[in-house]
């Protein structure tokens, strides 16, 4: 048992520290909105200076460009970037999809997309979900059509994230009628700029765009694209959704902690603090996004290990999901008549960050699996509980 | 950073797990538990044979010379059958103070025939119930709540105030004007109150170091926590166990989402109130400052467990009703150790203070 960092982990987090230290945050146009997840919002700019820095990349191999940086490298990173309230918010997605490419990517593939990633250049949204295909992603109707060397790619996707300012996304298809149920599918990633793509924006409940809808007309992409087997990629979208749980939501505690420190200061200004109530809910919280860390943690050294991980992700992930609720709903109290002013308005406390927040946190139990689903899985997959009867 | 014990802890868990299996079944913690004076002597000497009484003392006095997260996983594995025994005011708590303040006559007195389970020291620590004052004649009177197993105690650690200063002695429960009076729980342990009616004290009984109670006291809360994991732990086990093999309406009620997501919610409660528990425990065991982590943990696996127990109930339907059924038992024994070193609301204040909230 051992639950410290090592010299090297906290030397990278002292180098870290002292980049956010000579770069001061509001350096770095954003481009997007910030959802909330703790990764702050969208900036290519500051994505740049991440890739500048070799850490985009640094947890790659040395042969497509890496330092061969040991994973915990990453989970520093995450760390000392949330608590700052950085705005990374594309880095968890590029580090997945550099890592399915290195892991069973084209020449192509390698070649053109992981160094534009390594320098922050490329970002990705998620081409999974389509109107009729939410919660049971199999029910999706977008086809790929094989034409010679190339596919025709033609379907509606939505709910994807950044798709309007990211450059690629990752589609996700039906390649075969036939197969069974979770054979047929493929995975592919497309350039933004290829003909036939319509790209809209969503509008959500907070007034701002973070989701868009993608409109594929006869989108034709060379197989070198493809990501993986043709025939694979449900298991590609599962190892996906898998580690978007923990890769998309690991820095949520270190974000968490950065919002309740803010409200600490806020309840000390305004004499709160000596409420016993509010001192109580506010340890409370403190003591929660500790376990919460933990959680991550735990599955973080599962991942490094190479040990099996049947429920740890979805456990993390919801409970992330659902303790920022609870923070968004304790810092709302706080704020009391001052809570619904939303960001911009001149008396807004905090910014309007937590009347934001309490927006966006709405969205999380939602995205990347819901709740419900997950604690499914959790369930049956990880407790070894009977499976509800599927529809064949 | 490792979550995984060590091969030696390893051991150790198995070991315990291997002997409370056998010598601690349900049936013999069932029937210490509802006898309002039980104690398994027998027991207790046996576990002093394989050294746990001693794990935390040194073996120039007759310890087994273990750590203090050797003591947490053993706690997680008497939490899981709810052993009997004062094993955390005695082994732990009144150990810890010894260790730490004791003088090296008392040390040298008690320490041993502690560890080789001979003798039992119980401590009355807490403030709340408290009146216990040394007079000007350095007599000893009032009282104090709450005391563990002082029917099989041979000796007692209280504090006292003494002129606005707090004191703490080591106490023979046999000195002439100690009485002890069951306090009647519902749960398993065995609380008394201790009454002093002008008890002599002398400079011998008075510990080396007055403030040593803080630190024993936060020990004593993460054996707390570690029992209380290790009980919540056995209701989810026990919970998924009857979740697969409980049927009704022709399939086992397992199969439904609103078990399922219970049994989801269960996973959660014990994983995020261990990993709060290891991490505090080894914080504390590198000797790193560790209240306010000690504090959050048992704060937050006393919500945590309890609401594991409570959801078990749901789970298991009538039959965990019954007093026959362990389920009770193993809730109880959170319920006495959310309260014992410390209840929520004093950790909690603890953490307020730490993460920088004005008073």
């Amino acid at each position: 048992m051992e639950f410290g960092f090592s010299p090297a982990e906290q030397a990278f987090a002292e180098e870290v520290r002292a980049f956010l230290r000579a770069n001061p945050l509001d350096r770095f146009a954003l481009d997007g909105m910030d959802a909330g997840y703790g990764s702050g919002a969208h900036s290519r700019a500051f994505m740049k200076a991440l890739g500048e820095r070799g850490w985009i990349s640094m947890c790659w191999p040395e042969a497509f460009g890496g330092q061969t940086k040991p994973m915990f490298f990453k989970l520093v990173l995450f760390e000392e970037l949330a608590l700052a309230g950085a705005p990374f918010g594309p880095l968890a997605g590029s580090w997945q999809t550099a890592d399915a490419i290195i892991d069973y990517g084209s020449e192509r593939l390698r070649r053109d997309v992981l160094p534009a990633v390594a320098r922050g250049e490329a970002t990705f949204w998620q081409g999974y979900s389509e109107p009729d295909a939410g919660s049971d992603l199999l029910a999706l109707k977008t086809e790929a059509r094989r034409d010679g060397n190339d596919y025709v790619i033609r379907g509606h996707k939505i709910w994807s994230s950044h798709a309007g300012i990211a450059t690629h996304g990752l589609v996700f298809t039906r390649t075969s009628r036939e197969a069974r149920r979770s054979r047929g599918f493929s995975m592919f990633v497309v350039p933004n700029s290829t003909p036939g793509m319509d790209i809209r924006p969503i509008r959500s409940l907070t007034g701002g765009v973070y989701h868009y809808e993608v409109f594929l007309d006869d989108v034709r992409v060379p197989e070198e694209l493809r990501l993986g087997p043709e025939g694979e990629g449900f298991q590609a979208l599962l190892n996906g959704l898998d580690s978007d749980r923990f890769w998309g939501r690991f820095y949520k505690a270190p974000a968490l902690e950065r919002v309740l420190r803010r409200l600490v200061d806020h309840a000390n200004a305004t004499g709160a603090s000596r409420d016993a109530g509010v001192r109580r809910r506010m340890a409370s919280m403190a003591a929660e996004i500790a376990a919460l860390r933990f959680l991550f943690y735990r599955a973080a050294c599962l991942l490094r290990d190479g040990a099996p991980i049947t429920y740890e992700t979805a456990v993390a992930k919801v409970y992330a999901d659902e303790l920022g609720q609870k923070l968004a709903r304790l810092g709302m109290d706080l704020l009391g008549p001052w809570a619904p002013l939303r960001a911009g308005s001149r008396e807004a406390p905090l910014g309007g960050d937590i009347s934001h927040a309490y927006l966006t946190s709405l969205g999380h139990t939602i995205a990347g699996g819901t709740a419900e689903v997950l604690r499914t899985t959790v369930a049956v997959r990880g407790l070894g509980l009977p499976a509800e009867p599927r529809r064949a | 950073m490792d979550f995984r014990p060590s091969s030696a802890q390893q051991l150790l868990i198995s070991t315990a797990r291997e002997f409370l299996r056998k010598e601690c079944p349900p049936e013999r913690a069932q029937q210490i538990a509802l006898d309002p004076l039980g104690f398994d002597e027998a027991l207790w000497r046996r576990m002093a044979e394989l050294g746990w009484q001693g794990l935390l003392v040194p073996a120039d006095l007759g310890g087994s010379d273990g750590s203090l997260l050797d003591v947490i996983l053993l706690m997680e594995e008497m939490g899981r059958v709810g052993a009997p025994g004062p094993f955390v005011p005695s082994a732990v708590v009144a150990t810890s103070l010894l260790l730490a303040a004791g003088s090296a006559d008392q040390k040298k007195r008690w320490l041993p025939t502690m560890a080789a389970g001979e003798r039992i020291v119980s401590v009355a620590l807490a403030e709340t119930g408290n009146t216990l004052e040394i007079d000007r004649h350095g007599r000893l009177n009032g009282r104090a709540l709450f005391v563990e197993a002082a029917h099989v105690a041979d000796a007692l650690i209280v504090a006292a105030r003494d002129d606005g200063a707090r004191r703490l002695a080591l106490l023979p429960a046999d000195r002439p004007g100690v009485t002890r009076q069951p306090q009647e729980t519902i749960g398993p342990e065995k609380l008394f109150e201790v009454t002093c009616d002008a008890v002599s004290l002398t400079a011998a009984d008075i510990l080396d170091r007055q403030d040593a109670g803080f630190e024993a006291f936060q020990v004593g809360a993460l054996a707390r926590t570690a029992e209380m994991v290790g009980a919540a732990q056995r209701v989810l086990e026990l919970a998924v166990e009857h979740a697969k093999t409980r049927v009704q309406g022709g399939r086992p009620i397992g199969g439904h989402q609103a078990i399922q997501h219970a049994c989801a919610d269960l996973v959660r409660d014990v994983d995020a109130s261990r990993g709060l528990l290891y991490a505090a425990a080894w914080k504390a065991s590198e000797g790193e400052p560790a209240a306010a982590d000690i504090a959050m943990a048992k704060a937050y696996a006393s919500e945590a467990c309890l609401a594991v127990a409570r959801r078990g109930h749901q789970i298991f339907g009538a039959i965990g009703y019954c007093e026959e059924h362990p389920l009770h038992l193993l809730h109880k024994r959170i319920l006495a150790a959310s309260v014992d070193c410390g209840d929520v609301a004093q950790h909690l204040e603890h953490v307020a203070h730490a993460i920088g909230l004005n008073a």
